[in-house]
């Protein structure tokens, strides 16, 4: 048997969402410690043992001195290092907001600000260079598990390249846009979550981020500004995951 | 002299706590709060109300649906908006699947390692492998229904104002009236099991929760009348920490399932009442440590619970309507009682339905002082007795049992 890989969890700031995923894996968490060992995760233990990760996963953005230095540390340390979750990827809605980081911590704290060190919030992936990036705010879980069996059997794992609308069409999913004037981004979205929004019934909110390419972002405009929605409303909607693009 | 404890594990966040020594004396505790502050008031000020419950579900991802929730009853309050019975119900049951989810996960695996020595769920699995079973499942059935009415697992959009973009189907509130009922066997073992601990922490003086028990119209506390919260409670900054300390009548204060116990037993259903009444003495010692207890005694209130509602929806049908919404200018505030505690969402609304403000508390935020109370009373009485490695352990337990969610905690602003 070989030895398993070392595999770490590293929360930068954000909701947690991205490590308690890992643990909405159930029984799957529990096949994937056939392959890893789990050495640096502090929401699920008290154990931290590791100084070397085969692999290591990184949550949330860089929004303090302590999590730049966290990252650092991650990377150094780490073969492959995936950014996990659209804070990583993209900022997510935390980076969204564009006032100088002075002026939000004044509005927060008041006029003698904090004296606690804070950062403009940026995905990871400003700051370093990553092997992978799984976006989703949250990240669908059943990615990640393969992502990870991908690399412990040597397989360089594949990122999805499709938007949105091609699960929602795979699920025959009502079209919310076209159908019930939703303001709904799947079309210049990153695919990979199942259309979980427009399941509901909903509009996609973008959580996965901006998907490069060959889609066409200028015709999404058109689309909501004749559905009726201004200028403003469009813009905001389209950076709300994703003021940073990896 | 300072001890300074390291980043706490197994709860969600990044948090730590100093322990101030001088000539010998556990003099002070401060805890620090080191996640990085979110700006989530900024992030949804001049936003369109409609967008704003998606937004605020990401402050948290154990408890999004209590922030979805809170959202849309802060903004159904400012238009004047009523909803029906049925959305009502259903949003319950969304909240009741977040205390199985929340619950479950802190009690089987955050502290039930403590309880048998272990550093985390994942090795005591090899010994009580079927204790952490027990604990997915109950955790696995909370998801399933928050899948079922906030859209996903972690961050749906599905709970809106006026109603829901997706209404259950018979078929899934059969299934959680069958499962709901399969479980409770479960979640009776894990009382007996929490029932055993030792008190630790502080003893809390008051309490404070929501006046229904799933959420509210205002708060109460163990003193007269209900209140709103701008009324008896303060917010201040702080200079270690990014979370700011809240007290009540300058005093610090509990929220929580404990809390929720002792002001709302006559709320329960029967079997979690019976419970409570079983534990009565020890809970109302009002030790923070009996919070684990008490939210074992609400696994058996939520699946009491959802079982009861689905009971009724299934009788009554699913109607599938939303409420029309309009805005006008107006103000309100949504009380929800997330697993932790009792947790604020408070904004004004202009006329063309935009958020001009926003105040948003969460119960880590409320429980800051409580838990420096806690910690500087543990420390005291072990400073000294035991070796600091043990002392340091303990005090991470009493952290701990507050069930914290240093995340959602970094985020109160006043305007």
């Amino acid at each position: 048997m070989m030895d398993k890989l070392k595999l770490a969890v590293f929360e930068l700031t954000d909701c947690g969402g991205c490590a308690l995923n890992m643990l909405f894996l159930y029984e799957k968490l529990f096949d994937l410690l056939e392959f890893y060992e789990i050495t640096e995760f502090h929401m699920a233990t008290s154990l931290s043992e590791g100084n070397h990760y085969d692999v290591a996963l990184v949550t949330g953005t860089v929004s303090t001195q302590r999590d730049l230095n966290l990252l650092k540390e991650a990377r150094n340390h780490s073969e492959y290092l995936i950014a996990l979750g659209t804070c990583a990827t993209h900022g997510s809605v935390q980076a969204s907001v564009e006032l100088p980081i002075r002026e939000k911590l004044k509005a927060v704290y008041g006029d003698g600000g904090n004296p606690m060190r804070a950062l403009d919030s940026k995905p990871v992936v400003e700051y370093v260079a990553v092997d992978f990036a799984l976006p989703g705010c949250p990240y669908d879980k059943e990615e990640v598990y393969q992502v990870l069996i991908d690399i412990a059997k040597g397989i360089e794992p594949v990122r999805k390249d499709y938007p949105v609308c091609l699960e929602c069409k795979l699920n025959e999913y009502e079209c919310v846009l076209v159908k019930k004037g939703l303001p709904c981004l799947g079309p210049i979205t990153y695919g990979g979550c199942k259309a979980v929004c427009v399941r509901s019934g909903l509009g996609c909110i973008g959580c996965r981020g901006p998907l490069p390419g060959e889609v066409n972002p200028a015709s999404e405009y058109e689309i909501l500004k004749s559905l009726g929605y201004d200028d403003e409303y469009i813009i905001r909607k389209f950076k709300t995951f994703a003021r940073w693009e990896p | 002299m300072i001890i300074e404890m390291r980043e706490f594990t197994r709860v969600e966040g990044n948090g730590k706590a100093e322990i101030v020594i001088e000539d010998g004396e556990v003099k002070d505790v401060r805890l620090q709060i080191i996640e990085g502050p979110r700006f989530f008031e900024l992030l949804t000020l001049g936003r369109h109300y409609y967008d704003v419950p998606d937004l605020e579900a990401r402050i948290c991802a154990i408890c999004y649906l209590s922030h979805s929730v809170a959202s849309v009853l802060g903004i159904e309050r400012a238009f004047g908006v009523e909803v029906p019975e049925e959305i009502t119900l259903l949003r319950e049951l969304g909240l009741i699947g977040e205390f199985l989810e929340s619950h479950a996960l802190h009690l089987y695996l955050l502290v039930a390692p403590d309880v048998f020595g272990y550093p985390d769920a994942i090795r005591m699995a090899t010994k009580h492998g079927e204790l952490v079973k027990e604990g997915l499942a109950l955790k696995a059935f909370g998801n399933r229904i928050r899948v079922m009415i906030g859209g996903r697992e972690i961050h749906g959009i599905n709970v809106k104002p006026g109603g829901f973009g997706r209404y259950p189907t018979v078929e899934e509130l059969e299934e959680i009236e069958r499962e709901s009922e399969a479980l409770l066997r479960l979640a009776k073992r894990s009382v007996r099991l929490f029932a055993q601990s030792d008190p630790y922490g502080a003893q809390a003086k008051h309490f404070v929760a929501t006046d229904g028990y799933l959420w509210g119209e205002k708060l109460i506390s163990d003193e007269e009348g209900a209140f709103h919260y701008t009324e008896r409670i303060e917010e201040h900054s702080l200079v270690y920490s990014f979370a700011k300390q809240s007290r009540y009548k300058g005093e610090a204060f509990f929220v929580g399932a404990l809390p929720r116990l002792l002001l709302k037993s006559e709320m329960l259903t029967p079997t979690a009442r019976r419970l409570f009444e079983e534990h009565r003495e020890k809970l109302e010692t009002g030790y923070v440590s009996y919070n684990n207890l008490a939210q074992a005694i609400e696994l058996v209130y939520s699946l009491e619970k959802a079982n009861e509602i689905a009971k009724t929806l299934l009788d009554r049908g699913i109607e599938g309507e939303n409420v029309p919404v309009e805005p006008r200018e107006g103000e309100g505030i949504g009380y929800v009682e997330a697993p932790r505690g009792v947790l604020i969402h408070h904004y004004r609304i202009d006329a063309s339905g935009k958020i001009a403000y926003s105040n948003i508390i969460t119960p880590t935020a409320l429980n800051h002082a409580m838990i420096e109370a806690s910690l500087l009373e543990e420390a005291r009485k072990l400073y000294g007795e035991a070796d600091e490695r043990a002392m340091i352990g303990r005090l991470e337990e009493t952290v701990r049992a507050f069930d914290p969610c240093i995340s959602c905690s970094v985020h109160l602003v006043k305007l």
